[in-house]
C-alpha cells in the first residue's frame, strides 16, 4: 500500500473537514426550516384550523406572520446548539471509555455534576463573583479560570476512580465493573449530597444574559453561541489529539486491540488513565458550561443529563468519537424541538423513540461502532 | 408435655390480655404533639419557620394544657422529604403518618407542608381519629367536594389555618390584573397536586377578570432545561408570568430561565410555594434567584398583617435571633389550636389515651368554637376550613435581610368581605 504524502493527507483531511462542516451547516439550516414551519403549523392548529389546512398553511405561508416564527425558530436553534454541545461533551467521555475498555461508565454523568459544582465553588465560593460581568477581558479570564480549576480536578477524580475501582476489575466478568460503576455513581452523588445538601444551588451566571445579537427580529443569545464555540473548540482539540499525537495513536491502538497494542509497546495503564483524564476534563468543561447557562446545580444533575448523554453516545455509535458528538447534538435538537412546540414533557419519549428506531435498523448506531477486535 | 405447652400458651395469653388491659386502663398524663414536615432541600426553608412557630407557642403556653404535660421531643418531628429528590414525598409522608398514629401518646399532628403529602396522609389520620392541623396546605380538594369525602371514612379530623387555593389563585389574578395592570399572562405549573390546583384556579379567575392567558404550560419537577420552554413563552409576549408550584419543584429555575430569554423584567408571580424565606435562607426561592427576583411577587394564604404581629415578630426574634418568615405565624396558630383543643378535651377527664385522642379531635373540629389565635379569630367549618379567607401579597424588597433581598408585605385581600 503506498503511503500518502503529507500534502495529500493534509488536503484529504481538509476536504473531509469541509465536508463535515458543510453537512453540519446544512443540517442546522434544515432544522431551522423544519422548526419554523412546525411553529407555523402548531399555531394554525391552535387557531382552530384543520390538520390539512394547517399543513398547507405551514407549507405555503411565508408572509410577515411567518417571520415571527422564523425569529423564534432561530432562537431555539441556537438554544439547541448549546444544549447539544453540552450533551456532546459528556457523551464523548462515555464513548471513549467504552471504546477503550468496553465499560459503560455510569459514574460519568456524576463527574459532569461535580464539574458544575466546582464551577460554583470557584466562582461563587472562592471569588464571590455572583453577578454578571460586563468587562470582556475579566469575563474571559474568569471563565478560563473556572475551566482551568474544574477541568483538571474532574479529570483527576476520573483517573483516581479508574485507578482504584476499575483497574482491579479489568479482567473480571463484564457485570462486575458495570455494577461497580453504578455504585461509584451513587457514591459520588451521596458525597455531594452530604456536602452540598439536596436542594438546588445557585450557580453564578457571570456571562451577561442580556448579551444578545438582534437578527431578523430575533435575539440570539451570545452565551449559547459561546458555549457552542467553546465545546467545538474542545472537541476539535480532542480530535486533533487523538488523531495526530503519539498518545492519541496509542489510545486508538488500545481501543482496537489491547493485546496487540501492548505488544507494540503501548503502556496500557497509562493510556487508559489518559482516556479517563480526557473524558473527565471534557465533562468538567460541560459542567462549567451548564452552570453558566442554567444558573443552578443539583446533586442529582448527573443522572438525567448523564442518561441523555449516554443515549447520545449509543445513538451515534458507541466507541466512535464523531458518533458521540453527532448523537449529542441530535439529542439536543430533539429535546429542543419538543420544548419549542410546547410538548416538553414528551421530549424524553421522543429521544428514546428515535434511539429505538435507529437501533432497530442500525444496531451499531448511526456512525457505527468502533470497539476492539475480537480475534 | 402437653400440659406444659398449655401452661406456656396460657401464661402468654394472660400477659397479652394483661398488657392490653393495662394500656387502655391508664389515664393519660404526658402527651406529645407530632410535627410532620419536609426537612430537606428547598422545602426545608419553608418548614423551619413553622417548627419554630410551633415550639414558641408551646413554650409560651408553658408546655401544658388541660392538666397534661405536652412535649414535642426530637423524635416527634417527622421528615417527609426524600434525600434522593431533595423534596417532599407523599409516600414517605404516609409512612410517617402510620408511625404517628400507632403511638398512642400523640394527641395531634401539625403538618404537612405540601398538599400532595396531605392527600396521602388524611386517609390514615382520619381512620385513626387523630387531629391533624396543617399550617400550609392550600389545595381545595383536601376539604371540599367529592375528593375530600373520598379520603375520609370517619368524622373529620383535619383542620387548616390557611385558606384554600380557590381563593389564593384568584387573589393573585386580581392583583396582577387590577394593581399591576397586566392583561396577558403565561402560566406554568409543576404538574403536582398543589401547583396544578392553584394554577388552574388562577387561570379561571384571570380569564373571568377579563385577562388573557397566552399559554398554560406544565413542566414536572425533574425538568432541568427550562430555557427552551421559556423561549417559546417569550414568543407569545406575555406581560406577566404565573408559576404554580413550590421552589423545590422548579420555581427558581423557571425564573432564571425567564431572565435568560429576556422575560426578566415582567412580573413573576407565584403562590405561597415560593414565599419561603429571604435571600439569606439557604435554598429558598430568593436565595436561588438572587437579584433576578427583582420583579417577583408571591402570595401567602393567610394574613400578612394582623393585630399582634409586632409582638409575635418580637417574641420570635428574641427566641431565635432571626426574623419570622413564611408560615411561622400559621405554625404558631396551629399549635395554639391544638393546645386549646387539648385543654377543652381534658376538662372531661377522659379515662384513656384513646378517649382523650377522640375528645381532642371532637373539640378541635367543633364548628361552634372560635379560637383566638395569633393570626386572628378562627372558626372551622364542617370541612375543617378556616373562616379567615385572607390572602396576602408580597413583593420583592432588595434591601431586605441586610441587602440579600426579602419578601415585603404589600396588601391583603379578604375574600369574606366581598
Amino acid at each position: 500500500m503506498t503511503a500518502t504524502s503529507p500534502a495529500v493527507a493534509a488536503s484529504n483531511s481538509l476536504t473531509r473537514g469541509l465536508r463535515v462542516i458543510g453537512l453540519a451547516v446544512g443540517a442546522i439550516l434544515i432544522y431551522l426550516l423544519v422548526l419554523w414551519r412546525a411553529l407555523e403549523f402548531a399555531s394554525e392548529l391552535t387557531a382552530g384550523n384543520t390538520m390539512q389546512g394547517s399543513l398547507i398553511a405551514a407549507l405555503t405561508r411565508f408572509d410577515d406572520v411567518g417571520n415571527a416564527y422564523l425569529a423564534q425558530a432561530l432562537q431555539q436553534t441556537v438554544n439547541a446548539l448549546s444544549i447539544g454541545a453540552i450533551y456532546a461533551l459528556i457523551a464523548l467521555g462515555y464513548t471513549m471509555v467504552y471504546g477503550i475498555i468496553e465499560l459503560i461508565n455510569f459514574a460519568h454523568g456524576d463527574i459532569f455534576m461535580i464539574g458544575a459544582m466546582l464551577a460554583v465553588v470557584f466562582l461563587g465560593g472562592l471569588l464571590h463573583q455572583q453577578e454578571a460581568v460586563n468587562n470582556i477581558p475579566i469575563l474571559i479570564a474568569l471563565i478560563l479560570g473556572a475551566l482551568v480549576f474544574a477541568m483538571p480536578i474532574v479529570g483527576l477524580i476520573n483517573v483516581f476512580i479508574e485507578r482504584t475501582v476499575y483497574r482491579p476489575l479489568r479482567n473480571a466478568p463484564r457485570l462486575a465493573p458495570l455494577i461497580t460503576a453504578v455504585g461509584v455513581s451513587f457514591i459520588l452523588q451521596n458525597i455531594v449530597l452530604t456536602i452540598a445538601g439536596s436542594g438546588d444551588r445557585a450557580s453564578p451566571q457571570i456571562f451577561p444574559l442580556d448579551a444578545q445579537i438582534p437578527f431578523g427580529g430575533a435575539e440570539i443569545s451570545i452565551l449559547s453561541i459561546f458555549i457552542f464555540a467553546l465545546s467545538l473548540g474542545l472537541m476539535l482539540g480532542l480530535q486533533n489529539f487523538v488523531g495526530r499525537s503519539r498518545m492519541g495513536r496509542a489510545m486508538r491502538a488500545t481501543a482496537q486491540d489491547q493485546s496487540a497494542a501492548s505488544l507494540m509497546g503501548v503502556d496500557l495503564n497509562q493510556t487508559i488513565a489518559l482516556t479517563f483524564l480526557l473524558g473527565g476534563m471534557l465533562a468538567g468543561a460541560a459542567g462549567v458550561a451548564w452552570g453558566l447557562r442554567f444558573g443552578f446545580v443539583r446533586f442529582d444533575l448527573g443522572f438525567n443529563s448523564g442518561l441523555k448523554a449516554f443515549t447520545a453516545a449509543v445513538l451515534g455509535g458507541i466507541g466512535n468519537i464523531s458518533g458521540a458528538v453527532l448523537g449529542g447534538f441530535i439529542i439536543g435538537f430533539i429535546e429542543n424541538f419538543a420544548s419549542s412546540l410546547g410538548f416538553s414533557r414528551w421530549s424524553e419519549f421522543l429521544v428514546f423513540m428515535v434511539l429505538t428506531f435507529v437501533l432497530i435498523f442500525k444496531p451499531s448506531g448511526i456512525l457505527g461502532q468502533l470497539t476492539g477486535d475480537r480475534a | 408435655m402437653k400440659f406444659a405447652k398449655l401452661a406456656v400458651v396460657g401464661a402468654a395469653l394472660t400477659l397479652v390480655v394483661g398488657a392490653c388491659g393495662s394500656s387502655t386502663a391508664a389515664a393519660p398524663t404526658a402527651i406529645k404533639i407530632a410535627i410532620e414536615l419536609p426537612l430537606q432541600g428547598s422545602d426545608k426553608a419553608a418548614s423551619d419557620p413553622i417548627i419554630k412557630g410551633i415550639r414558641l407557642a408551646l413554650k409560651q403556653a408553658g408546655g401544658a394544657a388541660g392538666g397534661y404535660t405536652i412535649t414535642i421531643p426530637d423524635s416527634a418531628i417527622f421528615d417527609d422529604a426524600l434525600a434522593s429528590t431533595g423534596a417532599h414525598d407523599p409516600q414517605t409522608g404516609a409512612n410517617n403518618m402510620t408511625k404517628i398514629v400507632s403511638d398512642e401518646q400523640y394527641m395531634a399532628v401539625i403538618g404537612p407542608l405540601n398538599s400532595g403529602v396531605a392527600k396521602a396522609q388524611i386517609p390514615i389520620s382520619n381512620a385513626s381519629g387523630l387531629l391533624q392541623c396543617s399550617p400550609a396546605n392550600t389545595n381545595t380538594d383536601l376539604t371540599k367536594g367529592a375528593p375530600a369525602a373520598a379520603i375520609r371514612t370517619k368524622p373529620n379530623n383535619y383542620v387548616r389555618v390557611v385558606t384554600t387555593d380557590d381563593i389564593q389563585g384568584p387573589a393573585a389574578a386580581l392583583y396582577i390584573y387590577n394593581t399591576l395592570k397586566k392583561t396577558s399572562v403565561y402560566i406554568i405549573d409543576d404538574t403536582q397536586t398543589f401547583g396544578k390546583g392553584v394554577a388552574d384556579s388562577f387561570e379561571a379567575a384571570f380569564k373571568a377578570a377579563g385577562g388573557t392567558v397566552v399559554k398554560h404550560d406544565a413542566a414536572p419537577q425533574t425538568t432541568q432545561d427550562y430555557v427552551s420552554i421559556m423561549t417559546a413563552a417569550k414568543a407569545l409576549n406575555p406581560q406577566a408570568i404565573y408559576f404554580g408550584g413550590v421552589t423545590a419543584s422548579g420555581g427558581a429555575r423557571i425564573l432564571l430561565a425567564a431572565a435568560q430569554v429576556g422575560l426578566g423584567s415582567i412580573p413573576f408571580v407565584g403562590p405561597d410555594g415560593i414565599n419561603d424565606g429571604s435571600g439569606a435562607t439557604a435554598n429558598s426561592f430568593l436565595n436561588l434567584a438572587g437579584a433576578k427576583a427583582a420583579n417577583s411577587f408571591s402570595t401567602l394564604a393567610g394574613p400578612g398583617t394582623f393585630d399582634g404581629k409586632a409582638k409575635f415578630d418580637a417574641d420570635y426574634k428574641a427566641e431565635y435571633g432571626i426574623d419570622s418568615t413564611g408560615y411561622a405565624g400559621q405554625g404558631f396558630a396551629c399549635a395554639q389550636i391544638v393546645l386549646d383543643a387539648i385543654g377543652r378535651a381534658g376538662a372531661g377527664k377522659p379515662a384513656s389515651y384513646a378517649a382523650l385522642k377522640e375528645a381532642v379531635r371532637a373539640a378541635a373540629t367543633d364548628t361552634g368554637h372560635t379560637y383566638k389565635t395569633i393570626v386572628g379569630d378562627v372558626t372551622f367549618d364542617k370541612n375543617g376550613d378556616t373562616s379567615q379567607l385572607i390572602v396576602s401579597i408580597y413583593s420583592f424588597d432588595p434591601a431586605g435581610a441586610s441587602g440579600k433581598g426579602d419578601w415585603k408585605f404589600e396588601s391583603q385581600l379578604d375574600a369574606a368581605k366581598k
